[in-house]
């Protein structure tokens, strides 16, 4: 292609690996900074779990009493329905958070002006989305890690039985999936401009598929069809038999976490395309910045 | 200013949105076509004005421009770069002051805001601290550049929205209505560093209302009317298309009556409502020789019972030139119009 214009310098950017990864550490460093300016905001989001697990359990003991352990472990393969229930509301919570503040992240801009102001800059989208991905992240596991030990001594269960170091690989595996389905989430956002009751809706269809308080084995074939092919079913399931006496879905931890990763594998890049794909249809007509 | 080689070349961009259009229960599909077909060459090292009512045309343009938003036909060529095959390139090659004081973190300082956008544009740290440090002395900064960005007056939100524009220190600089909410002195301060960018190189895009601030900067300036260039060319030229003496405003109450027969008088052109508050009006009128036409305007107001509180014969403004051409009042697109066609209807 011929340039039909003088070609002058590109001001003071150099563009290389290093200042693509000061693009995400920069965002990164920027989210966290801005959230901390909201008083209280990542305190309540450590405490949520541990109260979203308290009603059921509480729940369980006012109609079951003694036998709820029992009744319980009919049903699941654990009488341990206290810690069955603490991993469910804390994977919840990392599901969830990382749908809100991907989500939120492009409406707030998008509201602010700010979103035209960074697709106005160089910086490639995969660069400032990791740099947003990895905050809710961290937040999310933040929050999973402070559930989990917070509400251990809570409701006195002992988190450090069963595979330890399988439930962490269940965790970690699993959010690399939730990456592409936060991506596909934003170009949502991105397209209806509307996060609220978006995410409102999306939470507890989240919650109710990927069985924080009951296992899926109880929903009728299709809806069990529905809430396998979630990725965060299989990570909460993982957890649950890497530490309780649960079932894994195929009989063994390596071929549910083989799943896992082939969620993990596919789904960050069909994340991605749907958020270009939405993001140039929406550039073809209005742009980012109409909200 | 010596013409040099053009650094945008703008090929025949049209741009047409599909919006819905809501009535009595049904939903209908619209398009609006926002530009059509616009050509133009900007030459590396002017100040280029982009001037047009609202809804003219403008935004789109830049938006176009500054890759926001994907022409329907057309491309440009920006700093060497196609608009849309080196998208990153482009952006890199430009500053952008667009949305004025919007735009920013509130909840970070204006010295992170800079830091933040100078990442954005993979400015090395050591180098946008440099460059911040500069731009804090440069804009007179460092009052409020420590605080959140939540704390500043609108003023001080518009002046870091212009350093922030100038971050990357790109060749090229669109500034949309930098100077709205800005009081006198630091938008005199503003010109005046635009002048010096200027001066050390920058091609800028500057989109204004102010017609005495585009007259003042701009090297050339185009006027955009739905869609279309209507006029390009240096202000004095665009100016001197319109013969001297040829512009009278009258300020006072004018009744409806007064300007129907106004435009009736021969050798007016037109005559266009360009402002209107507390009952007052502001009225331009345009004819072949004011000096002439002025005790006939006189007569008509005096008959019509109008209070005058102001009528001299103008120097022809760039608003001036927007009206000859179209009949329509530059600075407020949906005032009344009343030209010698629509007169006694």
């Amino acid at each position: 292609m011929t340039a039909k214009t003088v070609h002058k310098n590109l001001g003071l950017s150099e563009m290389s690996w290093r200042s693509s990864l000061g693009v995400t550490k920069t965002v990164l460093i920027a989210r966290f900074k801005i959230v901390l300016r909201y008083k209280g905001a990542i305190v309540f989001d450590m405490i949520l779990p541990v109260i979203l697990a308290a009603l059921p359990i509480l729940l369980g003991v006012a109609i079951a009493g003694q036998a709820a352990a029992q009744n319980f472990e009919d049903a699941t393969g654990t009488e341990n329905y206290k810690l069955y229930m603490l991993i469910g509301a804390s994977t919840f919570i990392v599901v969830t958070l990382m749908l809100w503040l991907v989500g939120y992240w492009i409406r707030r801009e998008m509201e602010t002006g700010t979103l035209e102001s960074v697709y106005a800059s160089p910086a490639k989208r995969v660069e400032v989305l990791s740099g947003v991905t990895l905050y809710a992240l961290i937040r999310s596991l933040m929050a999973f890690a402070f559930a989990m030990v917070v509400g251990s001594f809570i409701f006195q269960v002992d988190l450090f039985q069963g595979e330890m170091a399988l439930a962490l690989a269940f965790v970690v595996i699993g959010i690399i999936p939730l990456w592409g389905i936060s991506f596909a989430f934003g170009a949502l956002i991105l397209k209806v401009k509307e996060a609220d009751s978006l995410i409102q809706v999306m939470q507890w269809v989240v919650a109710f598929f990927m069985g924080i308080f009951f296992p899926i084995t109880v929903f009728p074939p299709f809806l069990r069809y529905v809430a396998l092919s979630f990725p965060p079913t299989w990570m909460t399931n993982g957890v649950r038999a890497s530490l309780l006496d649960v079932a894994y879905f195929f009989g063994t931890w390596y071929l549910d976490l083989a799943v896992l990763l082939a969620f993990a594998a596919v789904l960050p890049l069909v994340g991605y395309t749907v958020f270009l794909r939405t993001e140039r249809r929406i550039k073809k007509n209005e742009g980012v910045g109409q909200f | 200013m010596t013409m040099s080689e053009p650094i945008i070349a703008i090929e025949n961009i049209s741009k047409t949105f599909t919006s819905k259009e809501r009535g009595k229960g049904r939903k209908r599909k619209k398009k609006v076509e926002a530009l059509k077909d616009v050509s133009l060459e900007i030459f590396d090292g002017e100040v280029f004005g982009l001037l047009g009512p609202n809804g003219a045309g403008k935004t789109t343009l830049i938006k176009c421009l500054t890759t926001l938003l994907l022409p329907t036909s057309g491309t440009a060529w920006i700093n060497g770069f196609n608009l849309q095959k080196e998208e990153n390139k482009v952006r890199a090659s430009i500053g952008c002051m667009l949305m004025g004081e919007r735009g920013l973190y509130w909840k970070l300082t204006g010295r992170e805001n800079l830091d933040y956008f100078g990442a954005l544009y993979y400015i090395p740290k050591n180098v946008r601290r440099e460059r911040i440090d500069y731009l804090v002395d440069l804009l007179e900064l460092s009052d409020f550049v420590d605080r959140t960005v939540e704390t500043y007056s609108s003023g001080q939100k518009m002046i870091l929205a212009f350093a922030k524009s100038l971050i990357n220190d790109a060749p090229i600089l669109f500034l949309d209505e930098p100077t709205v909410t800005m009081d006198v002195h630091a938008a005199r301060n503003l010109r005046s560093i635009v002048r010096n960018l200027n001066k050390e190189g920058h091609t800028i895009i500057y989109t204004t209302h102010l017609m005495a601030e585009a007259d003042e900067l701009c090297d050339r300036v185009a006027i955009i009317d739905r869609g279309e260039i209507i006029a390009l060319g240096p202000p004095s030229e665009l100016k001197s298309s319109i013969p001297q003496e040829s512009v009278v405003d009258v300020e006072g109450v004018i009744p409806e009556s007064a300007r129907n027969r106004i435009v009736e008088i021969p050798g007016i052109r037109t005559a266009v409502v360009k402002d209107e508050t507390n009952g007052k009006t502001m009225l331009g009128i345009i004819c072949d020789n004011s000096r002439r036409v002025l005790p006939k305007i006189i007569d008509v107001l005096v008959e019509e019972d109008a209070i005058i509180e102001y009528i001299s014969p103008q120097e022809v403004t760039l608003e001036d030139v927007f009206i000859a051409k179209t009949g329509r009042s530059l600075s407020i697109d949906t005032r009344e119009i009343v030209t010698p066609k629509d007169a006694g209807k």
